[in-house]
Formats: C-alpha cells, structure tokens, sequence
C-alpha cells in the first residue's frame, strides 16, 4: 500500500477524532438555544415520527414478549403461592387450635375466679392426654401427676365450649382416683362408679348425683316430699368426705322421676360439660388436703399404706405396693375396694 | 472518484440509513436483560471488517453524529467513541485478516465493550457516576453479549447479499496490512 494512502487514512482519522471532538465542544459550550442544539432539535423532530411507528409496530411483539415473561412469572408465582398457602393454612389452623385453646383456658380462669372455691385453694391446669377407650368407665387421663402437687381425691373442674346460660360449660368433671409422677387419672361424674354429693340450688334438696354406663347422670336419694323443677341448676353440697368443694355447678335438672315403690326421686342431670370434648381441666388443691381437711385425717404408715378418716365415718386406705395401686373405701354400711395395677 | 467508489458511497449512505431506521424502529424496542443493541456500533464493526479502516471512522463518525442525536446526548461523544472503534476494529482485521463470522462476532462484543467503557468514562467525566462494578454487570457485559448476538446474523446477512462483500487481506508480517 502507498505510502500516501496510509498517510491519508491517518489524516482523515485525525480529522475524523478532532471533528469529533470540536463538534463536542461546541455542543458543550453553546446554550441550549444555539444553532448545534437547533439542529440536533430538528433533526430528532424528523426522527421522532419513525419512532412512533417503531414504538406501534414493536409494541405487540412487546407486549407478547411481556406477555410470556408474565406467564412464566405467573407460573412461578403460583407454584411460589401455593406453596405459602399450604404454609399459611398450616399456621391458620394452629392458631385456630390456640385460639380455642386460649377460649378454654380462658373459661377456666374465669370458673377459678368467679367460682365459690375454699379460701387459699390452689389450682393445677392440665391438659387431658387420654380418655376412657370404652362406655364402661368414664375418665381422662391429664398430664399432671404427684410431680405437679396432684394427690388421689382432689377434685377436678373444667369448661368446654358448650353454649348455653351462664354456668354453661364450666363445672365439675370428676375426682383423681389414682396418680403417678407425671400423669393422674380422673374419674368423670359421668362414670358408673362415681358418686358425688350435691345439692339443687333453689329447692335446697340434697341427694348424690351418680353416672352410668349409659352416660346419664342420675341424682338419687333426694326426698320425694321436696318439690323440684326442672331447669334448676345442681352443685356440689361439700359433704361426703369433702372431696368436692361446695356450690361446684354440676348440671341442670332436665327430668324429675318419681316411682311409687321407691321412697327418693330419681333426678335426671344435664352435666354443665360436655365430657366428649374435653381438653383442659383445672384441679382443685384445697388447703390442708394432704394431712387435715374439713376433719378429714390422714395417716401414713411407713410401709407405704396410708388411712384416711373422713367425718362420715368411712374409712380411706390406700397401698402403694410394686405392682400398683389398692384403695380401700369402708364406710359405716358398705365396704368399696378397687384395685389397680 | 471512480464508479465503484460511487457505488461503494452509496452502499454505505443506503447502509447509515437503514441502521438509523432499523435502530429506531426495531434495535430500540428489543430490550434483553435490561439494555439494547447499538446497531450504529455493530455495523461500524461491519464496515471496518469489510471496508476497512478509513471507510469504518468515516461511518462511524456520521453514525454517532445520528445516535447523538437520536438519543438527545451531546453532539460528538458517540462519533469520537465510533471513529475510534471503527479505525482501530479496522486497522485490527487487517493486521490479523479476520473475516470468518465467529471471529467478527467476537471482535463486536470486545469491541462494544471497549466502547462502552469510553463511554463510561465520558459519563464518569461529565454526568452521574455509577458504581463501575455494577455498570460492568448491568450494563456493560449484557450490551456485549448481546451486541455480538446481533452481530452474527447482520454479518451473514450483509455478506451473503453482498452488500459488504468480504474483504480478502493478509495478515501483515510486521506493520498492518493496510498501513
């Protein structure tokens, strides 16, 4: 290649750059109403049709590019949203759990609180963890024990959410009839073998309310002389031994029978609880149950068996030996024993 | 100035045309990962491989003149940054007779990013400063990728109709082939 051409090719790049560059300073140091921008102005006028057309020509394949990143985003999004959703409904449903656990809790504070309980009463809350397999017995097994203060024949109140007046789903559930470290085992009032004294608020009658097998709950042994209506409400009466504390509510008369051939009324009881759904209960530790209460004596014989003298005249004993649990019951006129283990 | 130079000025005059038309019209619109191709840039790399390397800062100064203008900046910066792309691209395939599509591909991507960094500079000097690390990966590396992606096909395309014919030069032993 000549010489002369290269050196004209470098002479026009020179040109080209200081061009270039004068243009630049120009366009810099004039103001925006000089002739460069005036020029520049006008010419981007003649641009800005093309533009236009560009803009509406490439905006539908924009908008279908837009379109399928959309869908991808979309498609993403929604596996990204079922996926909390699952997560979401997941906590929905725990916090509907605690919420109702926090309604039940609550209902039990509020028995322990606006409840007639025994001056200096303590109170144990625990969770059921087991219920009786079969209609034959009728318990719930809690997750507190002897560890937690419990003691056999404390007795046990709880709610459930029933609605209804205003004692509705509060009361009493039953006795601990037996106890280990971290679980004790509660006898419903609903249980064929449960027996507890009580009262009818508004007649004053007196009687034991008593469970079955069927479910129904019985209030026995009130006088046939007492008049009693259905609706009144059944609490506990305090006597019998003092397992159960007074004014405890029980239930609702639903039914009074009358047989002539039996000397008492046979009252039917409606339980405050409904025991299916049970899931909190609250124990009552009253004062001085573990050695003296209400006269109740408890003696401890370093074998392991312990007597309980109730003012009724019965007679508690209990054996803790290596296979399990024996508790004795005689009374002035019968004799109960029941064995576990 | 002969016919075929006449007819050569021409292809070039038809080819600014249809880039400022193809840029504004279709390039602009295309937006890949947040940037757009530089058409202007991309066939100044196209002259220079094909023209050589006065045809190529001839093109590139009138097409920077158009972007300049096209895209409000100040007159002259994106001509500066093309003559010198496309004297240097040019000077570049003659020392190393580059013509095979790859190699041309490949020469468009360093070259725009080149390019762009002198731009980058020029922003530096004059107007908002950006992090040079994220203008690297946000702008810098996709424009170069992408710019090489547009660059294959034109390339074909211009060669195949023979717009812009290959050149056919050899590798200059010392000193560049055309100098």
């Amino acid at each position: 290649m000549p010489r002369n051409k290269v050196a004209w090719r470098r002479v026009v790049f020179v040109v080209l750059i200081i061009a270039s560059l004068a243009v630049l300073t120009v366009s810099f140091r004039q103001t925006q109403s000089g002739p460069v921008h005036a020029i520049q102005r006008g010419t981007a006028s003649l641009l800005a049709p093309m533009q236009t057309w560009g803009d509406r020509i490439a905006q539908p394949f924009q908008d279908g590019y837009h379109w399928l990143t959309t869908l991808w985003a979309a498609h993403k999004d929604a596996e990204r949203l079922a996926g909390e959703v699952q997560v979401l409904q997941g906590k929905v449903i725990e916090l509907q759990e605690q919420s109702e656990e926090n309604e039940r809790l609550k209902s039990l504070l509020d028995l322990k609180d606006k409840g007639t309980f025994p001056n200096g009463t303590g109170f144990v809350a625990a969770r059921v963890i087991a219920k009786s397999p079969n209609k034959w017995q009728a318990w719930v097994e809690i997750d507190k024990g002897s560890a937690d203060g419990l003691a056999v024949d404390m007795a046990v109140v709880g709610s459930t959410p029933v609605a209804g007046e205003a004692l509705a789903g509060k009361g009493l559930v039953g006795k601990i009839v037996s106890v280990t470290a971290h679980s004790a085992q509660v006898q419903l009032i609903t249980d064929s073998e449960s027996s507890v004294y009580a009262k009818i608020q508004g007649s004053r009658a007196e009687g034991i309310v008593e469970g079955s097998v069927s479910g129904r709950v019985i209030m026995d042994y009130v006088d046939r002389d007492i008049s009693v209506d259905p609706k009144l409400v059944v609490v506990t009466s305090g006597y019998g031994g003092g397992i159960y504390p007074p004014d405890i509510p029980i239930g609702i008369v639903v039914n009074v029978g009358e047989e002539d051939v039996n000397s008492y009324k046979a009252i039917e009881v409606q339980p405050f609880l409904d025991f299916r759904v049970l899931e909190e209960v609250m124990v009552l530790i009253v004062p001085g149950s573990d050695d003296t209460l209400g006269g109740v004596t408890t003696t401890t014989v370093p074998g392991g068996s312990t007597t309980t003298t109730w003012p009724a005249g019965l007679t508690t004993t209990t054996t803790v030996p290596a296979s399990g649990t024996t508790t004795t019951t005689t009374p002035a006129s019968s004799t109960t024993t029941t064995t576990e283990g | 100035m002969g016919r075929s130079q006449l007819i050569m000025a021409a292809k070039v005059v038809a080819l600014l045309v249809v880039a400022v038309l193809l840029q504004v019209i279709v390039v602009s619109h295309v937006s890949i990962l947040g940037v757009t191709g530089d058409l202007f840039l991309i066939l100044t790399v196209i002259v220079a491989v094909s023209r050589g390397s006065l045809e190529a800062a001839v093109f590139g100064f009138f097409a920077g003149l158009i972007a300049d203008i096209a895209y409000f900046s100040p007159l002259g910066v994106r001509s500066l940054v093309y003559v010198l792309a496309g004297y240097l691209v040019g000077v570049f395939v003659a020392r190393f007779a580059i013509s095979k599509p790859w190699s041309v591909v490949l020469l468009s991507g360093v070259t725009s990013f080149l390019a762009q960094f002198m731009y980058g500079l020029f922003q530096y000097v004059m107007g908002p400063r950006g992090g040079f690390l994220t203008m690297i990966g946000t702008q810098m590396l996709p424009e170069m990728v992408l710019d090489a992606l547009i660059t294959a096909p034109l390339y074909v395309l211009f060669v195949r109709t023979g717009l812009l014919p290959v050149r056919h030069v050899e590798a200059a032993q010392f000193g560049g082939a055309e100098e």
